[in-house]
């Protein structure tokens, strides 16, 4: 019950006042799980993309933590590159989450992510090693996977 | 303290869902619910929480929600006064609030239960007469408003509790023409606004674009010197004629477009069709290319069984041959010792010429006694050979 009110009000602030790059797509039923529209970040590999990510809340919300999962594929060292897609966010950890913690702050660091990868919190630790040895290889496939699916 | 409708039960509200009049400051709210503080309660670590969002938050995990700090219900104590004050004071709308109809009232968010329970004209009681649930509003001196009395309009019969809202259509009532201002009794109105002549009207020939408004008076008028009303059958023959050939247009399109994709389909079949007669004979090349390697592997099988077997035989001869040379080595070497013993006795008989008899009688029975051997190893038979 009480989780229900939260989530409302965190929607309603987040339609009022959007986070740039991020758009909420209106929640029809089922208020614990939002269709979100990510745009990938001028500059980056990512630039030109629209990535669709599901954001699950639990019922627990706000005492467990949210999941946030890319259904569009990505090239990324903190998003896994299976069917899951899931992001590696430290924060939404259950041994690291607060409840204080708002759903605009886990946005708002997700879409900071897509602009820079976080190297030492990686899920796809291949990416990662190809970033070190040779990043040139990585943004262009990057590059080409933005192109191919997120385009 | 309790009004004349009372017993009635404590009224249920649920606070989280007020409106707030005024922003209210993110400091006054509650990390969890993420609404200003209810009955605040802090930590031993200084936070402050609604005293149910904590209590559920420490079921959950006995941390501190906000920096993590462990945490139990003894280290919780409640708020300052002050602050239980500062967010009971905020001004909010009463919860029966509704756009256009429902309580109007704004109040401070600790007034709203009394609010509710004394003063709220949208909040349901009894009836004083028979009980059944009405609305504050419609209390009318403690008499039960469902007991019908009679309109003094219309004679008609209505509950007390409908009365005002009967008077607003009842027959009996006249009300003034909005356009002329004369009084009508109500059924009327819609017959007489048809016809009155302070109405305001638009020119027949409004569809085909005269702007003209004016009384219904005045429209005759303003008719005979319309030019617009003159040419209307004809422009309005046009559109119906544009209209027809749109929609015949139209219908063209579509089939244009059906016959095109149905021309573009056979196309690909054709072009289908070549190709998989050249797929088909290939495989056909390819499949008596399979059966002649099958016979041609088939021969060399059989070859190969042939040439095992001859291995196996040539293995055994090889075998055999290595066995005769060791008998003949073997004779060879009783042939040198044969040799040898004649030597022998050919240097004893050179001595004997000039000796003792008797010594020649013992040497021709041990020349019997070497030659008898010789004599029984040739009469071996040839499988015992082998064995030497």
């Amino acid at each position: 019950m009480s989780s229900s009110k939260r989530i409302t009000k965190e929607y309603g602030e987040l339609e009022n006042d959007p986070i740039p790059g991020v758009t909420i797509k209106p929640i029809d039923q089922d208020m614990y799980n939002w269709d979100i529209e990510m745009s990938g970040p001028a500059g980056t590999p990512y630039a030109n993309g629209t990535f669709k990510v599901r954001l699950t809340l639990p019922t627990e919300y706000p005492f467990k933590p949210p999941t946030i999962a890319f259904k569009t594929k990505i090239y990324h060292p903190n998003v896994s590159n299976d069917d899951k897609g899931n992001m590696c966010l430290g924060m939404l950890r259950t041994d690291d989450w607060k409840p204080s913690c708002k759903l605009r702050t886990v946005l708002t660091l997700a879409m900071k992510l897509l602009n820079e990868p976080d190297t030492n919190d990686a899920v796809e630790t291949s990416i990662v090693e190809q970033m070190k040895s040779n990043h040139d290889a990585y943004v262009q496939r990057a590059k080409e996977w933005t192109k191919t699916y997120a385009v | 303290m309790t009004s004349a409708t009372s017993p009635n039960p404590a009224p249920v509200f649920d606070i989280r869902a007020l409106t707030y009049v005024t922003h209210v400051d993110d400091n006054l709210c509650c990390p969890i619910c993420q609404s200003p503080l209810v009955e605040p309660f802090t930590t031993s670590c200084r936070h402050t929480f609604c005293s149910e969002c904590i209590t559920n938050a420490l079921k959950a995990s006995k941390t501190c929600p906000v920096d993590r700090t462990p945490l139990d219900t003894k280290n919780i104590n409640m708020a300052p006064v002050v602050l239980a004050n500062l967010v009971n004071d905020l001004t909010v709308l009463c919860p029966n609030h509704r756009d256009g109809l429902g309580c109007t009232a704004t109040l401070p968010r600790g007034n709203v239960e009394g609010h509710l329970k004394e003063d709220c004209l949208y909040v349901t009681v009894a009836c004083p007469g028979c009980e059944e649930k009405i609305m504050r509003k419609d209390l009318q001196d403690d008499v039960c408003v469902h007991v019908e009395e009679e309109c003094s309009y219309c004679s008609g019969m209505h509950r007390k509790l409908d009365m005002k809202e009967h008077e607003t259509v009842c027959p009996g009532l006249t009300t003034p023409c909005k356009f002329c201002g004369n009084e009508c009794p109500r059924p009327q109105i819609p017959n007489h606004e048809a016809i009155c002549d302070e109405a305001i009207v638009s020119c027949d020939a409004a569809s085909v674009g005269c702007p003209w408004h004016g009384l219904r008076k005045e429209s005759t008028d303003h008719s005979t010197s319309c030019p617009l009303m003159h040419i209307r059958p004809l422009l309005e023959e046009n559109n119906s004629r544009l209209a027809n050939l749109e929609h015949e247009n139209k219908l063209l399109r579509r089939r244009l477009e059906l016959s095109l994709v149905a021309r573009a389909q056979t196309d690909i079949a054709e072009s289908m069709d070549d190709q998989t007669i050249r797929v088909l004979t290939e495989q056909e090349h390819i499949r008596s290319d399979l059966e002649r390697l099958y016979v041609s592997m088939q021969e060399m099988d059989i070859k190969q069984n042939m040439l095992s077997m001859h291995m196996s035989d040539n293995m055994r001869t090889k075998e055999e041959v290595a066995m005769i040379g060791a008998a003949v080595n073997n004779l060879r070497t009783q042939l040198h010792g044969l040799q040898l013993l004649m030597f022998r006795r050919q240097g004893l008989d050179q001595n004997g010429s000039g000796g003792a008899r008797p010594t020649g009688a013992s040497s021709q029975a041990g020349d019997n006694s070497v030659l008898g051997h010789a004599r029984r190893m040739s009469d071996m038979p040839s499988g015992d050979r082998v064995k030497l």
